[in-house]
């Protein structure tokens, strides 16, 4: 489990064995929840801190950038407060903010558009069993850097996928698709980051 | 033999999932065991994109960012309620002056002074029945430091205030529809 699982105990394949931790949780988000939608802002403020770090680093991994990361997360946030009130229960409340903050993410790349770079979709790695040896650190930024430039979708489905430990079902729901198209987008997203990680070592060397 | 597994099958077979009979193709095709191993290393390598930890005054600025914007939207829609009447208001007095036989202001005439129409505030029943109608008492004053309604205000003669102030009321006690 990722550390980011372990930051959102509301993890959606958490237990709710009535009076464990969980199920606490659950209650006191349901509280929070409920006094939100009659306008309590200290309420959302509890839900705010419950979810900052998952939204943040959903944010982060989506434009690569401190600020606009930032800048993305409030906004989601504020969002989802001016929507509560229509938030009806049917889905989980993290399932609901995630779409939230994914959307905010879509949007922002689409204003962005000019300024980007996208990988061609169709394109996938033509030469198999390359490995990556490079320091940790620029391993991450690099990959970080390879990742904000997925197409919109696949970029998306691997943050949620891999860096929020969602389920498939969890992932097409976030994003209004299907299961398939889930699992064709990471698949695709996968052999894309191979092939940039591929093309950016042969740079270096 | 069988056919090779699918994108998705190579997917699931990547992340510990998959058949029993796609991991069995996989064990014996070289071709998809490789097709598994470079999307299990493409895993591999994006979990390496770790999220550089903010400071940990951070996650308090965030909630504080947060907190205004919802402040600051809240005294925004509070004031949006506000104009809510005004606008009411004003659409009532566009009504008014569209009925026909009721006098349009033109231009003023040179040398009247715009406040020489206005009676005095104690005197103007058009005040009263517009803060009756449309304001609680000292919301006046918002809207008219404005130059919308106060200005056309400013502008009619004392007839037209009369009209103006006898067409308000018999709205406000339902007299005409």
């Amino acid at each position: 489990m990722t550390s980011v699982a372990l930051a959102c105990p509301l993890g959606l394949a958490a237990s709710a064995v009535p009076g464990s931790g969980a199920e606490l949780e659950r209650e006191a988000e349901r509280d929070a929840i409920a006094a939100s939608k009659r306008g309590e802002r200290e309420a959302f403020e509890v839900l705010v801190a419950r979810y900052q770090r998952p939204i943040y680093r959903l944010c982060y991994r989506y434009v690569n950038d401190h600020d606009d990361a930032n800048d993305l997360a409030q906004e989601a946030f504020l969002k989802a407060w001016r929507a509560i009130s229509r938030f009806r229960g049917d889905s989980a409340f993290s399932t609901w903010l995630y779409r939230i903050a994914v959307n905010a993410c879509l949007n922002f790349r689409a204003k962005r558009r000019p300024e980007t770079r996208e990988i061609d979709e169709a394109l996938v790695d033509p030469r198999p069993g390359a490995e990556w040896q490079v320091e940790r650190e620029d391993d991450a930024f690099r990959v970080r850097a390879a990742v904000s430039r997925l197409p919109d979708r696949q970029r998306a489905t691997l943050i949620l996928k891999l860096f929020h430990d969602l389920t498939h079902e969890e992932v097409a729901g976030i994003l209004g698709s299907s299961v398939g198209t889930v699992k064709a987008n990471l698949f695709h997203a996968l052999a894309n980051l191979r092939r940039e990680m591929t093309r950016a070592r042969e740079t270096r060397s | 033999m069988t056919a090779h597994v699918s994108d998705d099958a190579v997917l699931d077979l990547a992340l510990g999932a998959g058949t029993a009979s796609q991991r069995g193709h996989a064990g014996s095709c070289e071709a998809c065991a490789r097709r598994v191993r470079e999307a299990a290393s493409a895993l591999e390598l994006a979990q390496r994109a770790e999220v550089p930890e903010p400071s940990p005054f951070y996650w308090q600025a965030l909630r504080h960012g947060v907190s205004q914007r919802i402040a600051q939207e809240g005294q925004e829609t509070r004031r949006s309620a506000f104009l809510v009447p005004l606008a009411a208001a004003a659409a009532v007095l566009a009504v008014l002056f569209s009925v026909p036989g009721l006098p349009v202001k033109g231009p003023l005439a040179p040398g009247l002074a715009a406040w020489s129409a206005l009676p005095l505030e104690e005197e103007d029943e058009g005040l009263r029945v517009l803060e009756g109608l449309a304001l609680s008492s000292g919301e006046l004053a918002e809207w008219d430091r404005g130059e919308g309604l106060s200005a056309y205000l400013a502008n009619l003669t004392d007839d037209e205030s009369r009209v103006l102030a006898e067409t308000l009321r018999k709205r406000g006690q339902g007299g005409e529809s």
